[in-house]
């Protein structure tokens, strides 16, 4: 699977939801299912793709497989942004400067 | 949690802090690497500021489907803007963006800030509590990341 930016992982709306649901806390699988419209397996599907956008973690607690936010992905999330805001920066420097010498 | 440093940026453009100001906001579609930074990319058509307080920022998409960006919050041309920050996401993880734009001779620099990174994991913090072990790697990170600022 293609890695995804974190904007675009949560450009999804279930995804997005998924994300929002962990915030309060670690849930597992089922439990996410039970607050979504969609089936088990695309839960697990969507998650895969928020835990490769560094937005959530898994971890086990016995037998339990439990997923959170991943707090170590906030300093991914953080430095896709520096890059984001260099190139619209850089954009918009371009653009202004192209007009008026 | 201790605040994460915000993310700052400034680039200095030979233009009036007015132009500049019109150039970033109303005339957005001029520049804005839309294709790249989108959260719908070669299907986003444009991006709208609706100027003023409670202005909302957006991107159109081909379908005609509108995804919030933010919305305003001050408006001060041609000096200064602040709007929160949640393209893709929930208004309750909005981060906040600030805009300046100063006079520097005949020059203007514009200076980015973009905070609250901290939201992101608010509530995940807050449910410490019902956090039924694993937290440990969680406080870590956090401290990890703490000390690294």
């Amino acid at each position: 699977m293609a890695y995804q930016s974190p904007l675009e992982a949560l450009a999804e709306s279930t995804r997005r939801q998924i994300f929002e649901k962990l915030r309060h806390g670690p849930l597992p699988v089922g439990k996410i299912a039970d607050h979504v419209p969609v089936s088990r397996p695309a839960v697990s599907q969507h998650l895969k793709v928020l835990q490769q956008a560094g937005l959530v973690r898994q971890h086990r607690v016995g037998t339990r497989h439990l997923y959170s936010i991943d707090l170590n992905g906030l300093a991914e999330v953080r430095s896709y942004f520096e890059q984001f805001w260099d190139d619209v920066l850089a954009a918009f420097q371009a653009k202004a400067n192209q007009e008026k010498k | 949690m201790t605040p994460i440093e915000p993310i700052r940026k400034s680039v200095t453009i030979r233009r009036t802090p007015a132009e500049a100001f019109e150039l970033f906001t109303n005339s957005i579609n001029e520049w804005w690497p839309l294709r790249t930074h989108s959260t719908s990319k070669e299907r986003a058509v444009r991006v709208v500021v609706e100027p003023g307080p409670g202005g909302r920022v957006y991107e159109l998409r081909d379908d005609g489907q509108e995804i919030v960006w933010g919305a305003i919050l001050k408006w001060e041309p041609p000096n200064y803007f602040s709007m929160t920050w949640h393209p893709g996401r929930g208004e309750e993880t909005a981060q906040t963006l600030e805009l300046r734009f100063v006079a520097n001779g005949n020059s203007t620099s514009i200076e980015l800030e973009h905070s609250g990174w901290e939201k992101l994991a608010d509530g995940a913090i807050e449910a410490r509590n019902d956090y039924d072990g694993g937290w440990d790697g969680v406080l870590k990170a956090c401290s990890d990341w703490c000390i690294e600022k």
